[in-house]
C-alpha cells in the first residue's frame, strides 16, 4: 500500500517563511489537486517532497521510509516522481533517449529490448511515437509536456507529482493527458496534481489541499472544500465567484 | 547502409595509421612522424575534452593542467627515483626483493644524482642503474591527474558554464605559476628533464631502434590513441554517456529521475583527466622535457578549439578535428604572397585559425566532423517522422 506522510514541513527563504509547518497524508491511488494562490508555496513544497530543496523542520515518510534527509536521485528511486512547471525535456537528446534516462537510471542492468518495447508502447499512448527519433528540442511545448509524462511513466514512482501539466496545452494534448493520468492512476500509483485549472482540478481530484501562505487551509473533497469560508476568502476570491459563473458551471459540462 | 559508412571509414583509417610508418618513403620521415606523433597527442587530449565538455557539459578550461600535473608526476618518479642492484649508503634508500629504490634529494637545477655518482665510483662493475620503471611512471602521473580530477570535480559540483570555466581557468594560472615556482623541484620555466620513452632503444620485429627512433614512439602513441578513442566511445555510448547528456541538458531533470548526477559528474572528471594525464606523461617522455608554458591558456584553447572545429558532442569527430588541425597549424607556416603583400604564417597562421574557429562557430556548431556524421546518421529521421504521422493519420 503506497503511503505519503508529510509532518509539519516548515521552510523559510531568508525572512519569508514559505512552508508553515504543512501535514498531510495519501494513502493508496488517490488523485490529489494541491491548488492555492500564487506565492502559496506550492512549487516549494513539490522541491522538498522530491529532495531539490531540503526543509528546516518536520519529516517526510514513503511507504513508511524517511525520504526528506536523502538526495533527489534517491528520493526518484525510492518511488517519488514529478514533472517541473516549465518543462524540461532534454532538448539535446531524442526523444527515445530521453525515456532511456530514467529506466537505465533506475536499473543498470535493464533488458534494452523490454526498454525499448516499453517505450514505443508509451510514446504510442501519447501519441508522439512518430517523433522517437527527433531530438526534444524540435518537439512543440505541448509535446514536450507529453515526453516529461512519458519519462515519468519509465521511472514509474508510487507517487507523481505533476506540476502544472495543463499550462500552455491544446486542448487535443489535453485529452491525452487526461488519458494518462487516468492510467497511471489506474494502475494504483497517487497523484499530487497542481494546477490553476479549476475545472481540471475538480474534474479529475476526489481530493483537495488548499495552501495559503505556506498553511495548510482545507483539505477534504471538492464539493466541501468550495463550500469552505477559509478557501473562499483566501484563494477564491469573493463569493460570487463561486456561486455564478465559472467554477461551477464549467464543472458542469463536465459531469 | 550508408549510416555503417562512418565506422567502417574508422576501421579503414585505423589500419592505415597502424600501416603508415613501415610504408612511408616520402622525405623527411622523422619529421613526419613526429606530426602524427604530436596530432596523436593533441587528438586524446581533445577527445578526452570532448567527453568532458561536450558530453558532460563540464566546460573546464583544467584539462592541460591535468596533463601536466600526469607528466610532473611521471617526470619527478623519472629524475629522483632509481633503482640500483647495491645500496648506495649515502642516498635515501630502501630495498625491496633484492632492488634498491634509491630518492635522490630534489635539488633544482643542481644535480640530484650526486650522492649516487659519489657511491658508484665505489662499486664493482656489473653493477646495474635504472630508471623508475616507464610504465609505473605513467601509471603514477594518471593516478595523480585522476587524484585532481576527483578534487576539481567536487570542488565546481555547484558551479555551471561560466563560473566553471572562470574557476579552471583560475586553477590553471595557479598550477602554472607553482609549476614556475618551486625550481627546487620542477626546475621553474627551465623546464624537467625526461627520459626517452626507450632509453635503451628497442627492437621491433628484428629491427634495432635507437632512443630517438620515431617510429617506437609513433606506435606508443598510437595505440594510446586508439585505446583512449576504444574508451571513450564505450563510455559515450553506455548509460554512463547518457546520464552524462542528461546532466548537461538539465541536470535538476536529471536528478530527479533518478541520475546521481554527482557521482557521474566527478566520475567523468576523474576519467577525462586520467587520460589527459597519462597522455602528458607520454607525450613529456618522447619530448624529453616538460615546462610550466605547456599549459598557458593558448595551448588550452587550442585544444578546446580542436574539439569544437571537430565536434564537441562526438568524440571520434573531436579527435579527427584535433589531428586535421594539428598538420593544418603545420603547413600554414609556409609563408606566401598576395598582391604584393607578404604574408608571414608564423604569426598569421593564428589569425586563420581564428577565423576558422568563428566561422565553426557561427554555421556549423555541431563542428565540421561531427556535422558530417550527424547528417549521414540522421538523414532518414525526418522522413521517418512524418511517415510515422501519415501511416497514423490514415489509420483514423
Amino acid at each position: 500500500m503506497i503511503t505519503l506522510e508529510v509532518k509539519d514541513i516548515r521552510k523559510k527563504f531568508g525572512n519569508h517563511q514559505v512552508l508553515k509547518g504543512v501535514s498531510f497524508r495519501i494513502e493508496g491511488p488517490e488523485l490529489v489537486g494541491l491548488i492555492g494562490p500564487n506565492g502559496a508555496g506550492k512549487t516549494t513544497l513539490t522541491n522538498v517532497l522530491d529532495g531539490a530543496i531540503k526543509p528546516d523542520g518536520g519529516t517526510i515518510r514513503l511507504n513508511g521510509k524517511r525520504i526528506d534527509p536523502l538526495h533527489p536521485y534517491e528520493i526518484a528511486r525510492a518511488g517519488l516522481g514529478r514533472t517541473f512547471q516549465v518543462t524540461r525535456a532534454f532538448r539535446r537528446m531524442t526523444v527515445l533517449e530521453n525515456l532511456y534516462v530514467p529506466a537505465m537510471a533506475m536499473d543498470a542492468r535493464v533488458n534494452r529490448r523490454e526498454m525499448e518495447e516499453r517505450a514505443n508502447e508509451i510514446l504510442a499512448f501519447l501519441t508522439i511515437d512518430h517523433l522517437r527519433n527527433e531530438y526534444g528540442r524540435a518537439l512543440s511545448g505541448g509535446q514536450q509536456k507529453l515526453l516529461e509524462l512519458g519519462r515519468l511513466l519509465m521511472l514509474d514512482p508510487d507517487i507523481y507529482i505533476l506540476d502544472e501539466p495543463f499550462a500552455g496545452v491544446h486542448p487535443s494534448l489535453m485529452a491525452t493527458i487526461y488519458k494518462w493520468i487516468e492510467r497511471v492512476n489506474g494502475e494504483g500509483k497517487a497523484i499530487i496534481l497542481i494546477s490553476h485549472q479549476m475545472e481540471s482540478i475538480f474534474t479529475l481530484c476526489r481530493r483537495l489541499l488548499v495552501l495559503n501562505f505556506g498553511d495548510l487551509i482545507a483539505d477534504g473533497p471538492p464539493a466541501t472544500v468550495k463550500n469552505d469560508p477559509a478557501v473562499i476568502d483566501a484563494y477564491l476570491g469573493v463569493e460570487e465567484d463561486m456561486s455564478g459563473t465559472g467554477l461551477l458551471t464549467q464543472e458542469a459540462t463536465h459531469a | 547502409m550508408i549510416t555503417h559508412a562512418p565506422k567502417a571509414a574508422g576501421y579503414v583509417a585505423a589500419a592505415l595509421l597502424v600501416l603508415f610508418p613501415l610504408v612511408y618513403s616520402a622525405g623527411n620521415y622523422d619529421f613526419v612522424m613526429h606530426l602524427w606523433i604530436t596530432a596523436f597527442y593533441y587528438a586524446i587530449l581533445a577527445s578526452s575534452w570532448a567527453l568532458l565538455a561536450g558530453y558532460g557539459g563540464q566546460f573546464s578550461f583544467a584539462h592541460l593542467a591535468f596533463m601536466a600535473l600526469g607528466a610532473y608526476g611521471a617526470g619527478i618518479l623519472d629524475n629522483y627515483v632509481v633503482l640500483t642492484s647495491l645500496p648506495t649508503g649515502t642516498c635515501t634508500e630502501f630495498g625491496i626483493l633484492g632492488t634498491n629504490i634509491v630518492l635522490l634529494p630534489p635539488s633544482g637545477t643542481g644535480d640530484a644524482a650526486a650522492c649516487l655518482t659519489a657511491a658508484r665510483a665505489t662499486w664493482p662493475e656489473g653493477a646495474t642503474v635504472s630508471r623508475f620503471p616507464l610504465l609505473l611512471q605513467i601509471a603514477f602521473g594518471a593516478i595523480v591527474g585522476g587524484g585532481a580530477g576527483w578534487l576539481i570535480g567536487t570542488l565546481v559540483l555547484r558551479l555551471r558554464a561560466a563560473y566553471l570555466a572562470l574557476f579552471t581557468v583560475g586553477l590553471s594560472e595557479i598550477l602554472r605559476a607553482v609549476l614556475s615556482a618551486e625550481i627546487w623541484l620542477t626546475r621553474g620555466q627551465a623546464g624537467m628533464p625526461m627520459s626517452p620513452l626507450f632509453p635503451d632503444g628497442v627492437t621491433i620485429l628484428g629491427t634495432s631502434y635507437g632512443p630517438a627512433a620515431k617510429l617506437p614512439a609513433y606506435y606508443v602513441m598510437l595505440a594510446l590513441f586508439l585505446g583512449t578513442l576504444a574508451l571513450l566511445l564505450w563510455v559515450a555510448r553506455s548509460r554512463i554517456g547518457l546520464f552524462l547528456r542528461s546532466l548537461r541538458e538539465d541536470e535538476d531533470a536529471a536528478e530527479a529521475l533518478g541520475v546521481n548526477t554527482v557521482k557521474w559528474k566527478r566520475a567523468v572528471f576523474v576519467l577525462t583527466a586520467a587520460i589527459a594525464a597519462t597522455a602528458g606523461a607520454v607525450q613529456g617522455h618522447y619530448v624529453g622535457l616538460i615546462t610550466p608554458n605547456t599549459i598557458v591558456l593558448l595551448q588550452m584553447s587550442l585544444v578546446i578549439a580542436m574539439a569544437v572545429i571537430g565536434g564537441l558532442e562526438n568524440v571520434v569527430a573531436a579527435a579527427v578535428g584535433a589531428i586535421l588541425i594539428s598538420f593544418a597549424l603545420e603547413f600554414l607556416r609556409t609563408d606566401f604572397t598576395i598582391l604584393g603583400f607578404e604574408i608571414d604564417m608564423t604569426t598569421w597562421r593564428l589569425v586563420f585559425f581564428g577565423l576558422l574557429l568563428m566561422l565553426t562557430l557561427r554555421f556549423l556548431r555541431n563542428g565540421v566532423i561531427q556535422g558530417a556524421l550527424m547528417w549521414i546518421e540522421r538523414r532518414g529521421v525526418g522522413a521517418e517522422t512524418v511517415a510515422k504521422r501519415r501511416a497514423a493519420e490514415e489509420a483514423k
